[in-house]
């Protein structure tokens, strides 16, 4: 009987396996990505943060990147105290009571009250997001380029609400006595459940022409009012943000939502093809809300002996030089610049490259020799703030090291610094930095005093270069050489430093570093 | 006398292998997709059409070959937005009874090239663009001179005007 539970349970987990290998063989990653439009929902609870909540949703702009329907409900009431989370059942219990399908489509076709439409917005919605390559086709077909505005159809179907909904809303002090407020945060995304015949169907049921008899008019009205379209729950993410009031700490958390949204629908990810190579070149920009030192995922493209198309990966690029590209498409859209930084194969024109966010912070770790003291483990944290064509990369450093030998007095060395990162290749990167920072020495918990801390440290300066190399990105060993310079040390600290014996002198790091 | 036998073998070996790579031109377009993407605009047909080459560049060269080809010899097949067009030589002995003729006609860099232009934003690229045993594959839409085309070939007497028949 075990033995017949087990051969079962091994069977189903080759089958699992079996169908999840097929599922991914048959993902391919495609260069097609056309705007999407949103309209940001707020959840609100019945009690004194509504306001605030509201004020910070009503005041966000989600992007450039999105188009904006602008519904008539702006927020939704959910029956729960705000201590606790909504769960994935509630919003879409509390979604499924508002007919939000009929409010995009009111939006978008600018639905006045005798239930008269237009296609303006979708015209326009349609010019906007016509790429290049839609125009020269347009040129090149008889029906011309007055037929991009019909592209806005298919946008449609590209339309999500999002609700908002901040919950463990606190109040709180600061060492200092300043208040400050803190929230958590979760967007759920639903996206209108309507494909093309659904749309079709609604332009033949709902469409009011001008030439259309009163009877006409009035099927046509009630056949809207009737209309049952729902809304589809695609994703979930959550946040959390501190801020001197609360709408200013819910503020905080929305554009993290909106990127957690990004990196789980993957129709938000853009994705554009490689039109030049040095520097590496594609057609997006401002209209895609592209940044500087925003992370793509490269791919190629392979027929299997079936003639079955295969995306392959072939490693990321950075944004470097962002164009501006606001406006209509004339079939001459000025490209921005990208820096490939992962990859064994360079990145080739005519390659996919897709939206893979990260949050530009690598996190390394490893032993220290020598230095301040003889050995101790350090801690860095750098934030990339900047990318250029060439693959210079300026970085904010944040590091921290504990002295393993003498823990007795917790010699702590915290430091802000800057870094300066030149690629020799895309897979080596070597950064002179310079550091401030402090090192701290205590374990008495007696003295109060206020001045306890600046007596209890030395102030640091750091010079150094580091090396690091990619293993498998993200994942890189790197190897840094430093001086760390001992000055203005503070009395207790001189202290107890004639037993820890801490000192100036050139140190050695090595270990390994993770970009998230 | 050695040298004189040592050329005519040489021409001999040449001219078969250029007879060779020709069948296996032509072979090759037994096996092409071409759809239509629109209605193009007056005298013109804008199709989407593929081809095969060892390098992308190659590979484009081809797809402008076949898209000349099915206009000549295939016709093309009708979409949801364009009705299908028969070919300028519905006869299918036309390319064979005029084989000197289209050898030259799609030389590389011969006359075809005045009839096909490549509406392809830049290169091909994406999906259009495939690594495939041997070489690369590639997807690219072109305007071809359908109307041009068709006058040269009559002109050349290769295709029947359809007033010859009244």
């Amino acid at each position: 009987m075990i033995r017949k539970s087990i051969l079962s349970a091994l069977s189903l987990t080759v089958f699992c396996l079996g169908v999840s290998a097929q599922e991914k063989i048959k993902e391919v990653i495609t260069s097609d990505y056309n705007r999407n439009s949103v309209s940001v929902v707020n959840i609100q609870r019945a009690d004194s943060y509504d306001s605030s909540t509201q004020g910070a949703v009503s005041s966000f702009y989600p992007g450039e990147k999105f188009d904006i329907n602008n519904i008539r409900t702006k927020f939704l009431r959910a029956p729960k105290t705000r201590s606790e989370a909504l769960t994935q059942e509630e919003a879409d219990e509390v979604v499924s009571r508002t007919a939000f399908a009929r409010e995009i489509l009111a939006s978008i076709f600018n639905r006045r009250s005798d239930g008269m439409m237009d296609d303006q917005t979708v015209r326009y919605r349609g010019n906007y997001d016509a790429k290049d390559q839609d125009v020269i086709n347009a040129r090149a077909a008889r029906v011309g380029t007055d037929a991009l505005g019909d592209l806005g159809h298919g946008l449609v179907s590209g339309s999500y609400i999002v609700l908002t909904d901040f919950y463990k809303v606190d109040r709180d002090t600061d060492s200092k006595g300043n208040v400050y407020w803190r929230t958590n945060a979760q967007a759920f995304a639903y996206k209108i459940g309507m494909d093309r015949d659904a749309l079709n169907q609604f332009y033949e049921q709902c469409w009011i022409y001008d030439d259309d008899d009163p009877a006409t008019r009035e099927a046509k009205i009630k056949a809207f009012q009737n209309l049952d379209i729902p809304m589809v729950p695609v994703a979930r993410a959550t946040a959390a943000g501190t801020g001197s009031s609360v709408e200013e700490a819910a503020e905080s958390c929305l554009g993290d939502l909106i990127t957690g949204l990004e990196n789980r629908i993957p129709a938000w990810e853009v994705a554009v093809t490689i039109i030049g190579k040095r520097p590496l070149r594609a057609k997006i920009g401002t209209k895609e809300g592209l940044k500087n030192g925003d992370r793509y995922r490269a791919y190629s493209y392979t027929e299997d002996r079936n003639g079955n198309l295969k995306s392959v990966k072939r490693g990321y690029v950075r944004a470097t030089e962002i164009s501006s590209n606001s406006g209509m498409s004339i079939g001459e859209t000025e490209p921005s610049k990208f820096y490939q930084i992962s990859g064994i194969a360079n990145v080739d024109e005519g390659w996919t490259i897709k939206q893979s966010n990260d949050l530009k912070i690598g996190v390394s770790l490893g032993p220290k020799f020598l230095g301040l003291g003889k050995l101790a483990l350090g801690a860095d944290i750098d934030y990339l703030m900047n990318t250029s064509n060439v693959g210079t990369m300026s970085y904010l450093l944040l590091s921290g090291s504990l002295d393993l030998e003498k823990t007795d007095y917790v010699p702590i060395f915290f430091g802000l610094g800057f870094g300066y990162g030149f690629h020799l290749t895309r897979m080596f990167e070597i950064m002179p930095y310079a550091m401030i920072g402090a090192e701290h020495m205590g374990y008495s918990n007696s003295d109060k005093s206020s001045d306890r801390f600046v007596r209890e440290s030395a102030l640091i300066l750091e010079p150094g270069l580091r090396a690091a190399i990619n293993v498998a990105y993200p994942l890189q060993v790197f190897g840094k050489a430093y001086f760390d310079v001992l000055t203005l040390q503070g009395a207790t600290y001189k202290l107890y430093n004639e037993h820890v014996g801490h000192k100036s002198g050139l140190g050695i790091q090595f270990g390994l570093k993770w970009t998230f | 006398m050695i040298a004189l036998t040592l050329l005519m073998t040489f021409s001999a070996v040449s001219a078969n292998a250029q007879s060779k790579d020709r069948r296996k031109s032509f072979k090759s377009w037994d096996n092409y997709e071409i759809t239509t993407e629109k209605v193009g605009v007056d005298g013109t047909k804008f199709v989407k059409v593929w081809g095969f080459g060892k390098t992308v560049d190659a590979a484009t060269m081809a797809a402008k070959e076949n898209a000349v080809h099915a206009c000549i010899f295939r016709g093309l097949p009708g979409s949801a937005t364009a009705m299908s067009t028969p070919p300028i030589c519905p006869n299918p002995d036309t390319l064979v009874s005029h084989e000197d003729y289209f050898t030259t006609f799609f030389a590389p860099g011969g006359p075809y090239l005045a009839y096909v232009s490549m509406t392809t934003d830049g290169v091909p690229s994406g999906t259009d663009r495939r690594k495939v045993k041997g070489g690369y594959k590639v997807g690219i839409y072109v305007q071809v001179m359908y109307d041009n085309l068709k006058r040269k070939l009559e002109a050349d007497g290769i295709a029947r005007k359809l007033s010859s028949g009244f």
